[in-house]
């Protein structure tokens, strides 16, 4: 809705008292607008009496202008209740299987028109769920940064620190949740939020005689004062299978595994899923009754050093080594390396 | 759909006996409710103890020539609540004030200038004040009644 703001001001006086005279009778197109007229956006703080008085002014026969005052009808405004809840992650929050206080963020807001607790719920066995999140905590926003800070967001506990928000404000929510080990690539789950007017919760309507704000009346709004919403994790898992081949090359020019012949070993990584592998590394000990052909060591075509240096590659304790770091889903890497068959 | 009556109500004001030489001007709020009723849906007027936003309210001023005279140039000024929102339906005839009951005029015809400079038309929240200017001479005893709506903000 359009709010009144003292920035814009009314242009030319069209009229003036009593220039122009309209009949009462005259036929008006104002009887005939539209009744739905929602209220402002702002709304009318809990406590605000409304006054109205009208005055009129009329000429008496001898032409002396008389003013006149109605009574004045007061009406106190009292506290209506409602509440929102919404994710405030932009989308599904990735994690990891067994990861330990993973946290989704909600804005909780005061809907209503006076100051207001609410207890807040949270619940990680919702229905569709991929998995079970465990809830370790509820967390209030304390500095209003919208980051969870253990140190300073203390945990939230119902029915102690039910926050108090101010009409038509926010605070940002934190649910820590722990995540179950042996979960698969892209398991979803949401954990839901739920915030309850502490005054009182009901269908539209419902009312709490003299427990509003200033000492009226509360009633609920059309939130029922009782809203709930989700957030989403989704697991971000990667795995990796390595297949080992070999070829021998023999002296003569043949494929025989004997003495003096050359073995290549080829080493395929593939990775898949959605998630990454931190710190891979590939790796293989040299057969026994083989020696190691040094300077053999390659990655995906590339000749690796086999002193550990820079290079991904080093041959030591007969064992060749190649450190491929953090590795993505749907990634391939070849590792080879020449033995001689003693 | 006619909602307000026509008016001016030739009828005398309950309870107004006394002889102060004047016009009594009372004015007094009601809220409209949607009932069922029989299976059917109804709006009813209330005696409001408390509101709350969005509740819509019916303020009607009454009038009586209690002079004993004719008067003339009879104008009811009524300044909208700052808690209430005008909803564009008011008795016939009404003129409305969007700048603190400076000028007036018929809501169509008065225009706002927004913070950028540009100009659009007035609409009902915009209002600030109404006004009636009662045509022509009021009789001894003449009783009337003039309303609009509002929704509390």
């Amino acid at each position: 809705m359009t709010k009144r703001t003292h920035s814009e001001r009314a242009l030319c006086p069209i009229l003036t008292r009593p220039g122009l005279r309209i009949g009462l009778a005259a036929t008006s197109g104002l009887g005939l607008l539209s009744a739905a007229m929602p209220a402002s956006a702002e709304l009318t703080r809990a406590g605000v009496v409304i006054n109205n008085t009208a005055t009129a002014s009329f000429d008496d026969p001898t032409g002396t202008t008389t003013t006149v005052q109605s009574n004045t009808v007061s009406l106190r405004v009292d506290e209506l209740l409602d509440v929102a809840v919404a994710s405030a992650n932009s989308g599904d929050v990735a994690t990891r299987p067994a990861v330990q206080g993973e946290v989704l963020t909600f804005r909780v807001t005061n809907a209503g028109n006076g100051e207001e607790n609410f207890r807040l719920t949270a619940n990680g066995a919702v229905g569709g769920n991929g998995f079970t999140p465990a809830i370790v905590r509820i967390a209030i926003d304390s500095d209003g940064d919208g980051l969870y800070d253990p140190a300073r967001d203390v945990a939230y506990v119902a029915g102690t620190n039910d926050p108090l928000i101010a009409p038509e404000s926010s605070v940002t929510v934190f649910v820590i949740a722990n995540i179950p080990a042996g979960l698969s690539d892209a398991a979803r789950a949401a954990i839901s939020l739920q915030a309850q007017a502490v005054t009182g919760t009901g269908p539209a309507g419902t009312t709490f005689a003299g427990r509003g704000t200033g000492g009226g009346d509360a009633i609920t709004g059309a939130t029922t004062a009782d809203r709930t919403a989700s957030g989403f994790l989704r697991v971000s898992a990667a795995s990796v299978e390595v297949i080992k081949s070999a070829t021998v090359a023999d002296q003569y020019g043949g494929t025989a595994p004997v003495p003096g012949a050359t073995i290549t070993y080829k080493l395929v990584a593939r990775t898949t899923g959605s998630g990454s592998l931190a710190n891979l590394r590939l790796g293989d000990a040299i057969p026994d009754g083989t020696s190691y052909v040094a300077e053999s060591l390659d990655l995906d075509g590339v000749r690796l050093t086999d002193a550990a240096d820079s290079d991904a590659g080093s041959f030591a304790a007969n064992k060749v080594t190649a450190t491929l770091g953090t590795v993505p889903g749907g990634a391939q890497r070849v590792l080879t390396f020449k033995v001689k068959i003693n | 759909m006619k909602i307000f009556p026509v008016a001016i109500i030739a009828l005398s004001l309950a309870g107004a006996a006394q002889a102060a030489p004047t016009v009594e001007l009372s004015s007094k709020i009601q809220v409209e409710k949607q009932l069922v009723v029989n299976g059917k849906q109804q709006t009813v007027l209330r005696d409001p103890k408390p509101v709350f936003p969005g509740d819509r309210l019916v303020i009607t001023i009454s009038y009586r020539n209690a002079t004993g005279k004719p008067v003339n140039d009879f104008v009811v000024n009524n300044p909208v609540p700052s808690a209430v929102q005008f909803t564009g339906e008011a008795s016939p005839g009404v003129q409305v004030s969007i700048d603190g009951g400076r000028s007036f005029g018929p809501l169509s015809t008065l225009k706002v200038r927004k913070a950028d400079g540009t100009i659009r038309a007035a609409q009902p929240v915009d209002v600030t004040h109404l006004r009636w200017v009662l045509a022509g001479a009021m009789a001894p005893g003449a009783t009337g009644s003039l309303s609009f709506r509002g929704v509390v903000r």
